[in-house]
């Protein structure tokens, strides 16, 4: 079957006034396929939220970006504005924010956003009963509440508010769904709503990229798991395998998830590189009790982990 | 002994967002405050730091009564107190680099910065370069980072932790839950760590008080 | 790094370079107002007042350029001398209007309370009344000159900047950095000092720009109802003034190049302070951050 969102070799560089280039994506490769959710963590400024930018061409004007990222057969990092306005946002690509409150225009009702939206991406019409159902018929598909449906967005709780977002996200019935962040700053409960709701809406046929730093979150939901590190991809690994036994190959992605509080909760020691000087090796050697001379090499991502020495299954097995 | 003893507050005093609301902290102690966004938990956070005048209630500060808020508080009831924000790039003033973001506290009291600076940016993991960057030059951990040295400059004997690490990865999170357990043990300070992820709050606090329907249950 | 082999594409190169064209026209024509007003009349000993009958209300020409006026005084050259003193007027008049502007509005913002609602009540009043009205008010009560038209712009007009200040300084005295200074012991006095004035300054700067072409409208405005400056004082307002008799004759010169002199540049200073404007939005400024 072919993958509903194929990326091959994605950089992203920003050139900076001072002539100083930084490397905020660097050669990520992956595919995503109808009915999967694929989770891409990492710490904050290591390139995720780059890496979605570029996917919608909301890149910044100093951007350049490098590689494909094909959506059925439009590269959308070679696609134009018109088309990409026109045809990819909304359309093709469904996007979920990080901050529903501020997404959401303040001076509007919930209802004439998603009217808007609806008339903007279906044939539902500019008004009347026809509309009405299917302002309605979005709403219920987000699971929000329709006595709300008359409320502007301050009026509504965090949850309410990214439920109102989602709905926006899914009325163009979008084979791409893309959750940028969508928890951060939700309590534990709604988190698990949200990223459920979100798990429901790609049922089979649609994909999810859920760009996110809460690994707890991603556990609940993604079949499989990307972690990022210092622009690169460094571990494209089965949810169940990565989260489970046995565990994460890539040493950056067992410190990141042994750092979870109710794993040993200690830090992976020092602190990644600059986007500005990465270093000419493995971005992660500095930090890395494995390192070694190969590792002044950058290590391809080779069998879904991207490093010379990766833990290797047997000797977890052992361990467990 | 931090006591908050009845607070009532909020933005607008015919609708407070917390109402009667008694919590205390023993010395040295870490009590967690786990609850939904929006419950007012931050509210009560900034009382305890003496940033938000309540409507009615009081808070005693290792027996002391609380004389005033904000900048009518007296300068050493305020010192008293470390607080971090959850979002770093708010609590940094953008024109000023991490080191003078650190050194503040001190300069303000005009006290001798250079070595407190340097040894507060080696317990949080800042060096190299960075000390001399502003906030839009480094990532969000790295400025969350900052911005708990800044707390600690002054030797608080209670740190108050609102969403401290809501914004950040799981490594940086236990990293700077371990400066401020290190910190602690040096010292002996109190902490009020506010938040909604109950495991992180379990994993950290001695103690931790669930937000209820009319605030925190607390059964200590 | 391996950057070379790879095939980079940009996106968005078309928005840019019309943007650098706009900003950098604007800026060719301000440098070139600057030079002109500041190097014509101490380089040159030509006249602006010389008088020559015999070539009054000549069209355009190679000898003069923008033509005559009615006395037969070079256009070019009194035009020259106009933006000088309306410049002049204009910068100074929005520097006080700012200053006062700045003080006003970052004191009432700080104070907060009953100081902030009576100060902003007051502004509300004046702002209530004509600017122009309030003007011609204020120089009517003093003797025709360059003096009274200062005045009376900075009284006017210093009112949305106090507005713009006061609301940044509120936004910004709300901000978490603020309550950590509060906790570190900072006095009011050095949180004034050092967090909220700095962070209003670009405001109040870049509103003293965009001061400048409405003050220069306004002198001209005052010039042009007679109260501003004398006649015999060339400013812009004066000159499209003083042609207002050519041009019910069908001579349309000594209206239209006073006219432009007044449009273009205050154009080109608006158009700047656009570009410094855009890149005060911290929205554009986190577009650099990761």
């Amino acid at each position: 079957m072919t993958p509903v969102l194929s990326v091959e070799r994605l950089s992203v560089r920003f050139r900076m006034r001072d002539g100083v280039s930084v490397r905020a994506v660097s050669d990520a490769s992956f595919d995503l396929a109808a009915g999967e959710c694929l989770a891409l963590v990492g710490e904050s400024g290591c390139g995720k939220s780059v890496l979605a930018s570029a996917l919608l061409g909301l890149l910044p004007e100093n951007a350049e970006t490098a590689g494909s990222a094909h959506l059925g057969d439009t590269d959308l990092l070679a696609a134009d504005e018109r088309t990409l306005a026109r045809r990819i946002r909304g359309r093709r690509v469904g996007l979920v924010p990080q901050s529903p409150a501020a997404h959401l225009t303040p001076v509007r009702t919930v209802r004439s956003q998603l009217a808007e939206t609806i008339s903007q991406l279906t044939r539902a019409g500019r008004r009347g009963p026809q509309l009405a159902t299917a302002v309605a018929a979005a709403a219920d598909r987000a699971a929000f509440p329709l006595d709300h449906l008359d409320r502007y967005p301050h009026e509504l709780s965090g949850g309410l508010a990214q439920r109102a977002a989602t709905a926006l996200a899914l009325v163009g019935d979008a084979p791409l769904l893309l959750a940028d962040e969508p928890t951060t700053g939700l309590d534990r409960d709604l988190v698990e709503r949200t990223v459920d709701e979100l798990r429901r809406h790609i049922g089979d046929d649609r994909a999810l990229l859920l760009i996110t730093h809460d690994l707890a979150a991603a556990e609940r939901i993604a079949d499989r798991v990307a972690v990022m590190y210092a622009s690169r991809i460094v571990e494209l690994a089965d949810a169940d395998a990565f989260f489970g036994s046995p565990g994460p190959r890539h040493p950056y992605a067992r410190g990141l998830l042994n750092a979870l509080p109710d794993r040993e909760f200690a830090p992976i020691p020092g602190m990644p590189p600059e986007l500005t000087t990465l270093p000419d090796g493995c971005a992660f050697a500095a930090r890395c009790a494995r390192a070694d001379d190969t590792c002044a090499w950058v290590p391809g991502l080779l069998d879904g982990v991207a490093c010379h020495h990766p833990e290797t299954a047997g000797a977890e097995v052992t361990r467990a | 002994m931090l006591e908050l003893l009845s607070v009532t507050a909020g933005y607008d005093r015919r609708a407070p967002v917390l109402s009667d609301v008694t919590l205390t902290v023993e010395p040295g102690a870490a009590v967690g405050l786990l609850g939904p966004s929006g419950c007012g938990k931050s509210t009560l956070a900034r009382v305890a730091a003496l940033l938000h005048e309540p409507y009615a209630g009081r808070v005693v500060i290792d027996g002391e009564p609380a004389r005033g808020w904000r900048h009518r508080a007296p300068r050493a009831q305020r010192t008293a107190f470390g607080v971090v924000f959850q979002q770093p790039r708010l609590s940094a003033d953008p024109r000023l680099s991490l080191a003078d973001l650190i050194a503040e506290p001190l300069r303000a009291g005009r006290l001798e910065h250079t070595a407190r600076v340097r040894e507060l940016a080696d317990a949080v993991g800042l060096g190299g370069d960075l000390l001399g960057r502003r906030p839009h030059e480094v990532s969000d951990g790295q400025l969350q980072r900052a911005c708990l040295a800044r707390a600690l400059t002054l030797r608080p004997r209670w740190l108050i932790c609102d969403e401290m690490t809501a914004m950040l990865d799981a490594s940086t999170t236990a990293a700077l839950v371990g400066v401020v357990e290190e910190y602690r043990r040096e010292t002996g300070a109190g902490l009020l760590a506010v938040g909604h992820d109950r495991v992180l709050l379990e994993r950290w606090c001695g103690r931790t008080v669930e937000w209820g329907e009319r605030g925190p249950a607390d059964d200590a | 790094m391996a950057d070379q082999n790879l095939d980079w594409r940009t996106r968005g190169a078309r928005r840019r370079s019309t943007r650098t064209w706009r900003v950098r026209s604007s800026a060719a024509i301000v440098a070139l107002v600057v030079l002109a007003v500041l190097l014509v009349p101490p380089l040159t000993n030509l006249d602006q007042q010389a008088v020559d009958l015999t070539a009054k209300l000549q069209p355009p020409s190679w000898a003069h350029p923008f033509g005559t006026d009615d006395v037969g005084r070079d256009l070019l050259l009194r035009c020259v001398y106009g933006l000088r003193v309306s410049l002049l007027v204009g910068v100074v008049a929005a520097v006080v209007a700012t200053v006062i502007g700045t003080a006003v509005g970052a004191l009432s913002g700080a104070l907060g309370g009953w100081a902030d609602r009576a100060v902003m009540r007051v502004v509300d009043t004046f702002s209530s009344v004509p600017h122009l009205l309030l003007g011609i008010f204020v120089v009517a009560m003093f003797r025709p000159g360059v003096w009274p038209v200062v005045v009376s712009v900075g009284l006017t007009h210093w009112l949305s900047t106090a507005r713009i200040v006061r609301a940044e300084v509120l936004s910004l005295r709300s901000r978490p950095y603020v309550d950590a200074a509060i906790s570190g012991g900072a006095s009011r006095r050095r949180v004034t000092v050092r967090h909220l004035l700095p962070g209003v300054l670009p405001q109040a700067a870049l509103a003293a720009v965009l001061m400048v072409p409405h003050a220069i409208w306004h002198e001209s405005a005052l010039s042009f109802l007679g109260l501003g400056l004398p006649a015999h004082q060339a400013s812009l307002g004066t000159l499209v003034q003083s042609a207002r008799g050519s041009l019910l004759a069908g001579d349309w010169w000594p209206t239209l190049f006073p006219g432009l002199f007044i449009i273009v540049p205050t154009l080109a200073v608006a158009g700047l302070g656009g570009a410094w404007r855009e890149r005060l939005d911290p929205r554009r400024r986190s577009e650099l951050t990761l």
